[in-house]
């Protein structure tokens, strides 16, 4: 195993950042940690990248117990490299910045020229090699910042949010990227993102991490709300002061919710009067999702519905359409 | 009103011809002020460096020390570097008054804090990510504190020129410890008290071109440095 951790809990203030039981992360893959802002993955990944210690539990490092006591940190972190959400550059040329690495590693001076060359046509950076690297765009300080990542010859690189800040054709030339430097250098990737669709096209293996703890899925359709007792004695929770969600269980008081895109239920008419739980709204955007239809629909808050294709034709939904979405108890998780 | 221009345009004659006298002072000036400078900076940078990265008990207070000491007399200075190394002084051995070292040591301990406390200022404005950038990257704890201190190598510097400009302006530690001995401790500034005093005009006002002239000089010079690396 690549990395192993048990019981780790890392603790600011009072709050617990994260909170992991056992987690491990097997050599040689490109792993996705998934999940919303806030969920511990920048945290994680620092840990991993032996920045950070954790306030308590275990991290092992191919099979060996990371020890934070002595200062024995700087030669693990030689093996394993972080490239940041937003890298920053150095203020030197672009070429120098690929030469830190190289020489706090004593690489031999008369090739070192060759290896920047290298890395720069792999991030297709080559013309830029003398430009200073702070007047990079986003998008080409995150290829640079991958070069120099590589220029440490590391086992893993760790990726933060590697296409957050940028455009979408950057965000291509960088997925492919990272693709190249797992397969061709079989050097292990892990990465986080929010984004589910990138975390499935790139990632061999997905964690799912939600306010600091592993889930089984990630979890969409998030608003905080408070459950308060209904007329009749069942539970129901408000959100914004608009919605007023049905639920099987809770205790009274904030919380926060998810409602499961899958299972939402979608119709054109209601009965009258409306079942309970089901809202009208009005759809305003749909995108393709491998095969089903992620219809977003404003309902006083805007609720993210994934329907079948079929389902999309039966109804001949568009853009601006008005439709009923109900809501089951089930599908409501308090989380 | 005339006398001013008078003194002006003799001041300006003195400078031209290039008179010994006044290079002599202004040698020594130059001379007691760098080492001065030189000597806080070794100081200074590396105790600003450390402050500012390291959390300690009573740092609230020292950095509360070091701003008060920022405003720090240099007749204070003075009566006290006296008491250490005037003859009845426990130093009083080392015949260290009315020395230039006299002089460099009570310039030391005015410019220390100022060196400190803006060193401090400038490393805690760099952005975390350099230090994690670095360690990241496999820099151990020095190679990590270089990269932060080029990246902030501009402020240092001009804290670096600040402490200068201060002790080369400087009058009560020159005076008070270098005793404006001709040709040994007499600076630009005790000279131009001195002529000041004996109500002549020329020598002072062309000292005090000089004075003005250095420190325009050490701005453009820093400006230029700072605008080539902005290209």
């Amino acid at each position: 195993m690549l990395y192993e951790l048990n019981n780790l809990k890392m603790i600011y203030g009072k709050r617990a950042v994260l909170d992991l039981p056992h987690l491990s992360v097997e050599a040689g893959r490109i792993v996705g940690l998934l999940g919303p802002n806030g969920a511990g993955k920048t945290t994680l990944l620092e840990i991993f990248a032996f920045l950070l210690g954790p306030t308590s539990g275990e991290l092992r490092f191919h099979g060996k117990k990371v020890d934070y006591e002595n200062n024995r940190l700087r030669e693990l972190r030689r093996r394993v490299v972080i490239v940041q959400q937003h890298p920053i550059m150095f203020t030197v040329t672009v070429g120098k910045n690929l030469e830190f690495p190289l020489n706090i590693r004593k690489f031999p001076k008369q090739k070192r020229e060759e290896v920047i060359d290298e890395l720069l046509d792999l991030v297709g950076m080559r013309e830029f090699k003398h430009a200073r690297a702070h007047n990079l765009s986003g998008g080409e300080t995150q290829r640079i910042a991958i070069a120099r990542a590589l220029a440490c010859q590391p086992e893993v690189i760790l990726f933060d949010e590697p296409t957050a800040s940028v455009d979408v054709e950057n965000q291509m030339t960088i997925e492919r990227i990272v693709r190249e430097i797992n397969q061709e250098k079989k050097i292990s990737v892990i990465f986080t993102t929010h984004d589910m669709n990138q975390a499935a096209r790139l990632a061999d293996e997905i964690v799912f991490l939600f306010e600091g703890r592993l889930a089984q899925s990630t979890y969409e359709n998030i608003f905080s709300g408070q459950i308060l007792p209904g007329e009749n004695g069942d539970p129901y929770c408000l959100v914004q002061n608009t919605l007023k969600l049905g639920v099987n269980k809770g205790n009274m008081g904030p919380v926060r919710i998810a409602i499961d895109p899958n299972a939402i239920q979608v119709s054109q008419t209601a009965d009258e009067p409306p079942p309970p739980n089901s809202f009208k709204g009005r759809l305003v955007q749909l995108t393709e999702e491998k095969n089903k239809v992620r219809a977003l629909v404003d309902v006083g808050v805007p609720l993210s519905v994934l329907i079948s294709k079929k389902e999309l034709e039966a109804m001949s939904l568009g853009v601006g359409s008005s439709i009923w979405l109900t809501c089951p108890p089930e599908s409501i998780e308090i989380i | 009103m005339q006398f001013l221009l008078d003194s002006f345009h003799s001041a300006l004659l003195l400078l031209w011809s290039v008179d010994p006298e006044l290079v002599e002072i202004v040698s020594v000036s130059l001379k007691v002020s760098s080492s001065s400078t030189l000597i806080a900076s070794l100081v200074g940078v590396p105790a600003g460096f450390f402050i500012a990265f390291r959390e300690f008990p009573g740092k609230r207070l020292l950095m509360t020390i070091l701003n008060t000491l920022l405003a720090l007399p240099t007749v204070v200075i003075g009566l006290f570097v006296y008491a250490f190394i005037s003859r009845r002084g426990i130093l009083g051995v080392l015949n260290l008054l009315y020395t230039q070292k006299a002089m460099i040591i009570g310039q030391v301990i005015l410019i220390i804090p100022i060196i400190t406390v803006f060193t401090i200022s400038a490393i805690s404005r760099i952005d975390e990510r350099y230090r994690k950038t670095a360690m990241t990257l496999g820099a151990n704890a020095l190679q990590t504190a270089w990269v932060i201190i080029r990246e902030a190598r501009f402020a240092i510097m001009a804290a670096v020129i600040a402490a200068f400009g201060r002790v080369i302006a400087e009058v009560g530690i020159s005076m008070m410890l270098g005793g404006n001995a001709k040709g040994f401790t007499r600076t630009m500034t005790t000279a131009m008290a001195l002529e000041y005093d004996k109500g002549e005009f020329v020598l002072g006002v062309a000292l005090g071109i000089v004075l003005l002239t250095i420190s325009f000089g050490l701005n453009i010079f820093f400006n230029y440095i700072q605008g080539r690396a902005r290209v």
